[in-house]
């Protein structure tokens, strides 16, 4: 029933889209691959790249910040820091969403809890801090380090690493509305306690979730840490498949070594999702199987050199991998998705981290820097890359060094702010499935 | 088929089940106030009383919209819904209503046109809109509906608007327990969530 009465709305859809005829489907030429189906796409190249950072003191006023670089090569402060906006104090800056209309965008902080919500919407070049929420342990029944912000309709999902009763790695899921306010906690399973990400396949009705470690962890030095046997031992493993409109796990998946970021594929009918290991160096596909379950298997072998943020080109054929350890980021060709084949790396820099493609994949944007305790003194950054002739060319590099250290990046245009002008067409939800 | 084509088609190729009525939750979003409306008669009506003691499902809409995937989508997703309400057995339970952002054009002859194009029963699915752009910005706010006019190069009003689209499901007192978008905007799925959130009584 369910799947026929689905069908009838895509048939009667598609249908009207005939009979509406003229022009074809509308382009959306330029976003990020890697966010929610959910999240309108603005169309054409992005005039900015929002940048959560890291406070560092006695680096400026050594606030954490949200950072605006112009990214559109025809304007005069390309590659340029165009705008700052501190938030007061460190927070253990990491990552940072948008809300479900791209009109606020949400940044947390991984030591403090705290949740920065900035409108960038009324003036899409400068980000102002319009909400904070200091009380997302308490509202969500003890839930420590948000992560990843996730737009659902109305609301903000939010991935937790830890918990306020050990700073272990026993966490869950949060939901806010777009309101901020707190709806509820959706704990891990017990056989599978550590979160990561998280990620929505809105066709599947599948939610993915993956594996890092507790506070006590990730904001101890990482020297110290990694001399402690135990507290190695204390990293999640798995990845769990979730009935995503139920909110309740289906199956847990061993994946060990931590697996982080996962990226679904973005065309239809490729029902599978990526993920790398942080402590075993693996590229990962998460896969569905002929029954309707879901398996993981390991399809490149990336090396130990701490694996860290992916991005996803917008035809599925390739995978971005950033790795701390020795700053490269690699490309994998995965048009064979359970075979992964190193097709080209570079040399980014010291403690890559973040890497983003845009929507129409030609151009490829990374940032240093993982966690405050566990950089080393460097030169900070972010680096835009264009492919030209097959190959990735360096476009521009900005020094954050005044600024702080660069974390995730988030994709602005100046077509969503309050005078949204003809010829940059309106933010759309037709493209909406090239950023899971 | 181009990329764009693929990715369209993809965002449109719901293939699964929804999970059974009643055996998960929907928590409340938040509460949406009760509003005066002008609907396709032109007369007054009040949103209190279309919906009281009813599960609503509302959109907001303009009938110009030509963005293919959302105000007609809305309307088709809405038109499917309609039925399956019908064969439920649920219509004296569920009310459907669509608001349109475009005080100044989507007129009462507008909207009853429009009406009639998606085949609405008046006694299931209601068109409105608000009477003046102040009391339009207080419905959009309630409900946390995005809105943004579109200019041109010289700063002329193209009669377009930027929005999301979004569908609210609002329990009998007013709360909004689930907002879809395109890439969820099942009827299977929305029937499920309105029997979920009858069940509760």
């Amino acid at each position: 029933m369910s799947t026929r009465s689905a069908t009838r709305v895509v048939s009667a859809f598609f249908a009207m889209v005939l009979a509406l005829g003229a022009g074809g489907l509308d382009p959306a030429r330029a976003d990020e691959t890697c966010q929610s189906p959910f999240l309108p796409k603005v169309t054409g190249q992005e005039d900015y790249i929002y940048v959560w950072t890291l406070g560092v003191k006695g680096v400026a006023d050594g606030n954490d910040s949200m950072v605006t670089v112009d990214a559109n090569p025809t304007s005069a402060t390309y590659g340029k820091i165009v705008h700052r906006a501190p938030v007061p104090g460190q927070h253990e800056a990491h990552h940072a969403g948008f809300t479900d209309d791209r009109r606020f965008l949400w940044a947390g902080g991984l030591d403090t809890s705290m949740i920065f919500v900035f409108d960038v919407a009324s003036d899409p070049a400068r980000p102002k801090l319009v909400k904070t929420i200091s009380t997302f342990v308490k509202d969500t029944g003890g839930l420590v380090g948000p992560h990843t912000f996730y737009p659902l309709p109305g609301r903000m999902l939010i991935s937790a690493l830890s918990n306020a009763q050990d700073g272990g790695g026993r966490t869950g899921l949060a939901e806010y509305s777009n309101d901020g306010k707190f709806i509820r906690t959706i704990w891990m399973p017990k056989d599978a306690p550590y979160g990561y990400d998280v990620r929505v396949n809105a066709n599947l009705n599948r939610m993915l979730t993956s594996s890092f470690t507790g506070k006590k962890n990730y904001m101890r030095p990482f020297g110290e840490l990694t001399k402690d046997a135990e507290a190695m031992k204390q990293f999640g493993g798995s990845v769990v498949v979730w009935d995503f409109h139920a909110r309740k796990p289906l199956q847990i998946l061993n994946v060990p070594g931590a697996p982080l970021e996962l990226r679904w594929a973005l065309l239809p009918n490729h029902n599978y999702a990526f993920t790398a290991t942080a402590l075993t160096g693996q590229l990962v596909l998460i896969h569905q199987q002929a029954d309707g379950t879901w398996a993981a298997k390991n399809i490149a072998e990336i090396g130990p050199n701490l694996p860290v943020d992916i991005s996803i080109a917008p035809d599925d054929s390739k995978i971005y991998v950033n790795s701390f350890g020795d700053g490269t980021l690699r490309v994998y060709d995965v048009s064979n998705p359970f075979e992964g084949k190193l097709v080209e790396q570079i040399k980014l820099g010291e403690m890559a981290n973040m890497v983003s493609s845009s929507w129409d994949g030609k151009r490829l944007y990374a940032t240093n820097s993982l966690l405050a305790k566990w950089d080393k003194p460097s030169d900070y950054w972010l680096k835009a890359y264009a492919w030209e002739d097959g190959k990735l060319v360096a476009k521009f590099s900005t020094d954050f060094n005044a600024v702080g250290r660069a974390h995730i990046m988030n994709f602005g245009s100046k077509s969503m702010g309050p005078r949204a002008q003809r010829g940059t067409p309106p933010a759309r939800v037709s493209a909406n499935v090239a950023s899971r | 088929m181009s990329l764009e084509e693929e990715f369209v088609k993809g965002v449109f190729s719901p293939s699964f089940t929804p999970p059974p009525a009643g055996t998960y939750e929907l928590p409340p979003l938040k509460r949406v106030s009760g509003f005066v409306l002008r609907d396709d008669t032109g007369h007054r009506v009040s949103t209190e009383r279309l919906t009281a003691g009813k599960v609503t499902v509302v959109s907001f809409i303009y009938t110009a919209c030509p963005e293919r995937l959302g105000c007609p989508l809305a309307s088709l997703a809405l038109q499917s819904l309609q039925t399956r309400v019908r064969e439920e057995g649920l219509a004296g339970r569920v009310a459907l209503l669509s608001i349109s952002f475009d005080v100044g054009r989507d007129t009462p002859a507008a909207l009853a046109k429009y009406a009639r194009l998606y085949g609405a029963d008046r006694r299931l699915w209601r068109f409105a809109t608000a009477p003046s752009e102040h009391a339009l910005d207080g419905v959009l706010e309630s409900y946390g509906q995005d809105r943004t006019p579109v200019y041109d190069e010289r700063g002329r009003f193209t009669g377009r608007y930027r929005h999301v689209l979004k569908v609210f499901l609002v329990d009998p007192d007013g709360y909004i327990r689930n907002v879809y978008s395109a890439g969820f905007l099942v009827a299977d799925l929305v029937v499920n969530d309105v029997k979920t959130v009858l069940m509760e009584r």
